[in-house]
């Protein structure tokens, strides 16, 4: 595997599995607000159907997108199966539930006071809803972290929506199983310390930053 | 003093998880501008709830509730320019992530206030709770003292229109609870601020306030507080008992641990004459006295004060009087039953944590 090839599969895991990060994070997470801090009828089910689906094996997510996307499916007029989009979406109903779930978890640990404290020093229920999510921004920025590495770690979803086409939608993992499959194990473990190291290294990036900017400990 | 600040007529409000366990009921409440109003009632009487409806962050079950003259509930932007006039500092505190002087800046910095009005604010709000050259400390590690301190300024910083205080000096140490005491009248002067506390401390509230407001069970309740007791509630679970002197024991029933303040309505009070020396009747709250004073307070009403083991205050008819012997300097005896004593303020047996 040459270096141009292996740094285009990187290029192609951050872009994706960052995305997928970002667009699931900007729906689950004020999903998480809301179900957070309101109580309704039917409040349980909607978190016992996304810790359901937390538990999905990727190559179900992958079979699901596949039926939808391709040629005879009824979003295959689109174009998409077999690009980064469709490995880019697929990865986002992947994670979405576990960004969910743990922002979830992060936000009721939120004291329910911060709210209401913001609230009665003036705040309106938007500016009240922000300070809640600042203090929470830690416990977020795990759940959204590890919404990234489940994405940038799956094989399935890629696998199945991308097509693992060199120099297009072929990723860190897909180039794993790859190399395993042609019997080239040392490539493939090269590969897995990258996908570790990368990982480690954009969880170590983020953390500094913000305990840099909060002064926390 | 100008006019009214807050204006209820038959205001009711129900936790909706547990309806059958509490609910508020006010017949009517006005709080004057300037006024300062002490909450005074035990554990679960519905003094913070009517602190939540009085701050906007409950609304009314029912009835109707004016702030200067205006229904506050309208808009959710009415409600949150209410909000700004009437801050409300909780029980335990909650500080935001930060720094002190970010903390005390928070509201002034939702308001829009300019950089330099804020840092001035900042530093005479610390200065007025002792907390001066703290502005730059992380909040993280503060004594439960510094959090109360901390969250006093950060509602003094916004010189409120009205200050809502739940139980503002319990976690301060009895000579900096003075003290604060002290900064919350000089506000309340300064500023022209209505404050309306809550706290289990009868003298506390007999202090600072210009008025109070009892509460029981989500009621007001009305008496006359003639015949006040407080000291340290024993219990046997059935019933509880205070000594306001070593001996003298003051039975109610239910279960009471800690501070406990309680009165009994002078008409509760059984009053007949008695022979010095004579065996007390068996019984709970029996006690000797002697008429030390007597005076009608109506027509057909007289009010009776008797000295001894402790000084109580007993209404009777005038008839009463004569038929029953009771004359100045009188040997009585006094009884009324445990479930007259009316428990008014409970604080809980728990250390004080220090500042």
């Amino acid at each position: 595997m040459i270096a141009r090839e292996l740094a285009f599969a990187v290029w192609v895991s951050l872009k994706t599995s960052g995305l997928a990060a970002l667009i699931a994070s900007a729906v689950a997470v004020p999903v998480a607000l809301f179900l957070s801090g309101r109580d309704f009828r039917g409040k349980k089910i909607v978190l016992l159907v996304n810790q359901t689906w937390m538990a999905a094996p990727t190559v179900v997510i992958g079979l699901l997108f596949y039926s939808l996307l391709s040629r005879n499916g009824p979003l295959g007029g689109l174009g998409l199966l077999y690009t980064q989009t469709a490995m880019t979406v697929g990865q986002i109903f992947l994670i979405l539930p576990l960004v969910v779930g743990f922002s979830y978890t992060a936000l009721r640990q939120v004291d329910r006071r911060a709210r209401q404290t913001a609230l009665t020093l003036g705040a309106s229920r938007r500016q009240a809803g922000w300070i809640v999510l600042r203090e929470a921004r830690l416990p977020l920025l795990v759940a959204v972290l590890a919404g990234f590495a489940r994405a940038i770690s799956e094989v399935g979803v890629a696998m199945m929506l991308g097509g693992n086409i060199r120099n297009a939608t072929r990723n860190i993992t897909t180039s794993i199983a790859l190399e395993t499959a042609k019997g080239e194990f040392r490539n493939g473990v090269v590969l897995g310390i990258l996908l570790l190291v990368i990982t480690f290294g954009i969880n170590i990036l983020v953390q500094t930053g913000l305990r840099g900017r909060d002064g926390e400990s | 003093m100008g006019g009214l600040v807050y204006r209820m007529e038959r205001v009711g409000y129900a936790y909706p998880q547990r309806p059958a366990r509490f609910s508020l009921d006010l017949d009517s409440l006005e709080i004057p501008e300037g006024g300062i109003l002490a909450l005074v009632g035990p554990n679960g009487a519905g003094k913070t709830t009517l602190l939540m409806l009085l701050a906007f962050l409950l609304r009314p079950g029912r009835g109707r509730l004016e702030f200067l003259g205006r229904d506050p509930w309208t808009t959710d932007d009415a409600a949150v320019l209410a909000r700004r006039d009437a801050v409300l500092l909780t029980h335990h505190p909650y500080l935001f992530k930060g720094t002190i002087a970010a903390n005390v800046a928070f509201g002034l910095r939702i308001r829009k206030l300019a950089n330099p009005e804020i840092g001035a604010r900042v530093d005479d709000a610390l200065a007025l709770v002792e907390l001066d050259g703290w502005g730059g400390r992380s909040v993280a590690g503060l004594s439960a003292g510094q959090a109360q301190r901390t969250a006093i300024a950060r509602a003094l910083a916004l010189r409120p229109r009205v200050l809502l205080l739940d139980e503002p000096t319990a976690n301060l140490d009895a000579a900096l609870g003075l003290r604060m005491e002290a900064v919350l009248r000089e506000a309340g002067r300064e500023w022209g601020t209505t404050v309306v506390f809550s706290t289990h401390n009868f003298s506390q509230a007999s202090r600072l306030a210009d008025s109070i407001l009892y509460l029981s069970e989500g009621r007001r309740v009305e008496f006359s507080h003639e015949n006040c007791f407080s000291g340290t509630a024993s219990t046997d679970g059935r019933t509880s008992w205070i000594e306001p002197k070593p001996g003298v024991r003051i039975v109610f029933p239910g279960e009471a641990r800690g501070h406990v303040t309680c009165v009994i309505d002078p008409s509760e009070i059984r009053l007949v004459a008695a022979d010095e020396g004579g065996a007390l009747p068996p019984g709970p709250n029996v006690f000797r006295g002697r008429v030390s004073r007597m005076e009608t307070t109506d027509p057909d009403t007289a009010l009776v004060r008797t000295s001894g083991d402790l000084v109580f205050r007993a209404t009777l008819p005038i008839h009463a009087l004569e038929t029953g012997r009771i004359s100045l300097s009188r040997n009585v005896l006094l009884t009324f039953e445990p479930g007259s004593v009316r428990v008014v303020g409970e604080r809980p047996a728990e250390a004080r944590k220090p500042s």
